[in-house]
């Protein structure tokens, strides 16, 4: 047992703690957060700000998906909880749960209560909870301790009548209370979305998260894959390790790489999820630049084309002498709705059977083409041709049905 | 731990390691359903971790590997339910909302995650793609197992291709494979037998013709012989298993009807096909009316259009028919089977056989093929009220329907058309009396009726009593004064 631990390969230690590295947000986003103009300062600035001159505060943390605003948000809470112990409760909202009413205010007085040591009783009801939350903000304010609300996609909040914005922005402003509200949405435009009496009450503070600048990404990516030199992997290893990673992404083609995963997947939680670390190989022991290659190829969404490409082997019909019977084609034609490559134009049509109901191909007629002439299996007449073929005509919208294709086929 | 999705209210039960459920709790929102969740997995990691090592007790702050996956299968069906828009962004989430490392959430969908991009948005799952089987991982797969394998690789080289070009899925393949291995293995005496490169060829060729059909009837349900063999005779009459309903070496249709439904099947079918300016000249008896017409030599490109006309009418599939259109073109068709049938039947009263033939309720069928999907309910039209049908058979169930019919000479295709007529008659909205005239006092009204049908006229302008009707009167009054006096036993109304 003792034995093995000591045997095991350097490179899969380092694997491993790439690995840990990579699912940590903690780590990730310490680095990003040093400068003092980054938002993690910004916003612990103004956290600790509310919570030392006891007033009342709301911000808003917008950005794409992936950018580390929950992450950088959770950097300063744990920060600030050591800091000011006692003082601060936390309470913490979704969106995605909790944008009914009634379930919020239940969950704030659930959370209160775990926090007091209280007891919770599940039957509450949505006044007895308001007017809990307003005692309990007052008692606070009075106690000098913070309450800090963190509403987590806050643009579900605001739809509907966004009760429970207003009556938590309401309770800031008339009772004697201390605390800060923060909302985080992906959506750059959120505050527009709240009502006029939700936004005079709103401070409009925002802080943006943007995506990293190339220079940035490049000194990211150094950070996060080179290995500490004061860790348990040997030393050599270690400063080849480094010196590879080095060479790698100073070349072009590593930037290259790296600029078109960053086209379409731009912010830092994506690149963290690039799985160029998992294509390691072992025996080799290092990272190499096929393995960037690899993960990008293998990262790329798998369109539609690759069920075309699997479904062409399956529906030619003319080139062999094979002439399937209407069920065949009917089933056919259920695995291409199945796949998404069809849809059905209107979901009432159940006053028709299957074979009349028009349908719409959900694909372009360019990526049909290149589906079609990108498959090697098989003769090129297929069901999909056919349907091409009728589509080329333009006087016909993108409607056909199947008894079309039926005809076309046979 | 178990969870099951069903819509909104989800139910979350747990097991313990005796595999049992130890407690359900149903909730209704997410924000329950987070919560439970969230107890739920930490006393399975608590125990998990209770159970692994108890070395590493200074390890034990860090997560070390144990882990619990959540694996949600067959997720396009969550596409399909009314609030996918907010289950599927908060499944997506889920790992986040519940900041636990130790769990990990794995999705098992056969679509591409295309189909899963929401404009509310997510980050995405890491996505690991599988790609349909190749050939010759078939040939691997169905190589499994089996007892003869050099039997079996001969008869997968011929007919695996063939099959590849139709499905590649593995269930489907297996059912259609078995059934033509047993074929092909027929016969061969001894099973395990290592064929040689001419008993190959012959063994080909005799299996060659099956091929075909078996093909074609690839996404059969197929009966299996142990279970459920003889109900399995009234398939279901649904769309869906249309296709499994039919043997494609036979023309015989493996399900039921009374015959005045497969009537009314046929009548719709004409009824939705056709339309109804076609109906006068299609269904006039007299069959006369078209010669008087002119007919000009049609142009090749009057032609063309009419082709064209009719394929777009094939297209666009089945027309709706209102009820009175159904119900007159079934008179019309009951009756033609009546007429070539009128010289065999002898004159008996119609009351008895009431079980025989056409005998039933027309507007009864009518539901019953309505809720086996042959005729669809459409929208009421607006200017009539009436409701709208629309057939859902097919032209070649239509076609083997009109060939059972005539090759059919057990069906009582009885005189007894006559009842149905009354019967539509009856259902109208207005008050009705039957009497009964035995045929013996009417025989008057008898010639009249056989005279207007087959005159050659559209209407007839009597202005003196026919020869053969004068004599009639006479007989008929006498009759008449007979009946009279045995009126009290004579009052039987023929009802169906």
């Amino acid at each position: 047992m003792g034995r093995e631990k000591e045997k095991e390969k350097p490179s899969e230690k380092a694997l491993n703690l790439l690995r840990s590295r990579l699912a940590d947000p903690n780590f990730i986003f310490k680095p990003l957060s040093d400068s003092p103009d980054s938002n993690y300062s910004k916003l612990k600035f103004i956290i600790s700000t509310s919570v030392t001159e006891a007033c009342n505060n709301s911000i808003l943390l917008l950005g794409p998906r992936g950018s580390g605003k929950v992450a950088v948000l959770e950097l300063v809470l744990s920060d600030l909880l050591q800091q000011y112990p006692d003082v601060i409760s936390v309470i913490r909202l979704n969106g995605l749960l909790h944008s009914d009413d009634n379930c919020a205010l239940k969950e704030i007085a659930r959370q209160l209560c775990m926090e007091h040591q209280l007891l919770f009783s599940k039957v509450a009801s949505f006044d007895d909870n308001s007017q809990f939350m307003i005692a309990m903000l007052r008692e606070c304010g009075l106690a000098h301790k913070t309450i800090i609300f963190v509403l987590d996609e806050f643009d579900f909040f605001a739809q509907g009548k966004q009760r429970l914005l207003y009556s938590l922005l309401d309770a800031m402003q008339s009772v004697n209370s201390q605390s800060v509200v923060i909302g985080v949405s992906c959506r750059l435009d959120v505050d527009q979305l709240l009502e006029k009496r939700v936004r005079s009450r709103f401070s409009h503070r925002k802080l943006l998260f943007l995506s990293p600048s190339k220079e940035d990404t490049e000194r990211f990516m150094e950070h996060i894959l080179s290995l500490p030199v004061d860790s348990s992997i040997p030393q050599n290893y270690t400063a080849e390790f480094n010196g590879r990673l080095k060479k790698i992404i100073s070349d072009e083609r590593f930037k290259e790489l790296i600029t078109t995963y960053l086209s379409f997947n731009f912010t830092i939680g994506h690149l963290v999820r690039f799985q160029a670390v998992s294509y390691m190989d072992l025996d080799v022991g290092f990272l190499s630049l096929e393995n960037f290659k690899t993960a990008l190829s293998s990262n790329q969404r798998q369109s539609k084309l690759e069920c075309i490409r699997e479904y062409k082997s399956i529906h030619d019909s003319s080139q062999t002498s094979d002439n399937y019977a209407a069920n065949v084609c009917l089933r056919a034609f259920e695995h291409l709705l199945q796949r998404q490559l069809i849809s059905f134009i209107d979901n009432k049509g159940h006053n028709q059977s299957v074979e009349f109901r028009p349908v719409k191909l959900l694909i372009s007629s360019a990526e049909l083409h290149q589906g079609l002439k990108s498959s090697h299996q098989c003769p090129p007449v297929t069901m999909l041709r056919a349907a091409r073929t009728h589509l080329e005509n333009p006087s016909a919208f993108w409607l056909l049905t199947p008894q079309h294709l039926y005809s076309v086929m046979h | 731990m178990v969870v099951l999705l069903q819509g909104r209210p989800v139910l979350l039960s747990r097991k313990d390691s005796g595999h049992s459920y130890s407690s359900v709790k149903r909730c209704e929102r997410p924000s329950d359903f987070v919560n439970y969740l969230r107890e739920a997995l930490e006393g399975v990691i608590s125990n998990l971790k209770g159970n692994s090592g108890k070395s590493n007790s200074k390890m034990s702050g860090r997560p070390d590997g144990t882990m619990v996956y959540l694996v949600f299968d067959n997720l396009e069906r969550v596409r399909d339910w009314d609030k996918s828009s907010t289950i599927l962004p908060f499944l997506f989430n889920l790992y986040d909302i519940l900041k636990m490392p130790e769990v990990g959430l794995i999705f098992i969908s056969n679509t591409s995650p295309d189909t899963y991009y929401l404009n509310v948005g997510y980050v995405e799952p890491v996505p690991l793609y599988f790609p349909n089987y190749t050939e010759d991982d078939l040939r691997h797969i169905f190589m499994v197992n089996q007892a003869n394998r050099k039997l079996y690789a001969a008869f997968l080289d011929v007919v695996l291709r063939p099959f590849c070009r139709v499905t590649r899925r593995v269930d489907e393949l297996a059912a259609a494979l078995s059934s033509l291995f047993e074929k092909y293995c027929e016969p061969l005496s001894d099973k395990q037998v290592v064929p040689n490169e001419e008993m190959k060829r012959k063994l080909f060729s005799q299996i060659r013709p099956h091929i075909a059909s078996a093909l074609n009837a690839t996404f059969h349900v197929q009966s299996q012989p142990l279970l459920r063999a003889e109900t399995n005779k009234e398939t279901k009459k649904t769309n869906s298993s249309r296709m499994s309903g039919y043997l494609e070496d036979s023309d015989k249709i493996d399900f039921h009807m009374s015959t005045s439904a497969k009537y009314l099947l046929i009548s719709a079918f004409l009824a939705s096909r056709n339309p109804a300016t076609l109906d006068a000249s299609l269904f006039d008896s007299t069959g006369v009316s078209d010669s008087r017409k002119r007919k000009r030599k049609a142009s090749e490109k009057s032609m063309e259009q009419k082709e064209m006309a009719e394929q777009e009418l094939l297209m666009k599939g089945p027309g709706t028919f209102p009820l009175e259109r159904l119900l007159a073109i079934f008179q019309c068709i009951t009756s033609l089977a009546e007429d070539s049938l009128d010289e065999e039947e002898s004159h008996e009263p119609t009351t008895e056989g009431g079980s025989r033939g056409l005998m039933s309720d027309v507007l009864l069928q009518l539901s019953s093929l309505c809720n086996a999907n042959f005729i669809i309910k459409g929208g009421s039209c607006p200017l009539e009220g009436s409701t709208r049908y629309r057939t859902a058979v097919s032209e070649d169930l239509a076609l083997k329907e009109v060939a059972n019919i005539c090759n059919d000479t057990s069906s009582a295709l009885a005189s007894s058309v006559l009842v149905t007529q009354i019967h539509t008659l009856l259902y109208r909205t207005w008050q009705v009396r039957v009497d009964y005239i035995s045929r013996s006092c009417n025989g008057v009204a008898d010639i009249l009726a056989r005279f207007g049908r087959h005159a050659t006229l559209k209407g007839s302008l009597l202005v003196a009593p026919l020869d053969r009707v004068a004599l009639l009167v006479a007989t008929d009054q006498k009759h008449w004064e007979e009946g009279r006096m045995a009126e009290g036993r004579m009052r039987a109304i023929p009802h169906g």
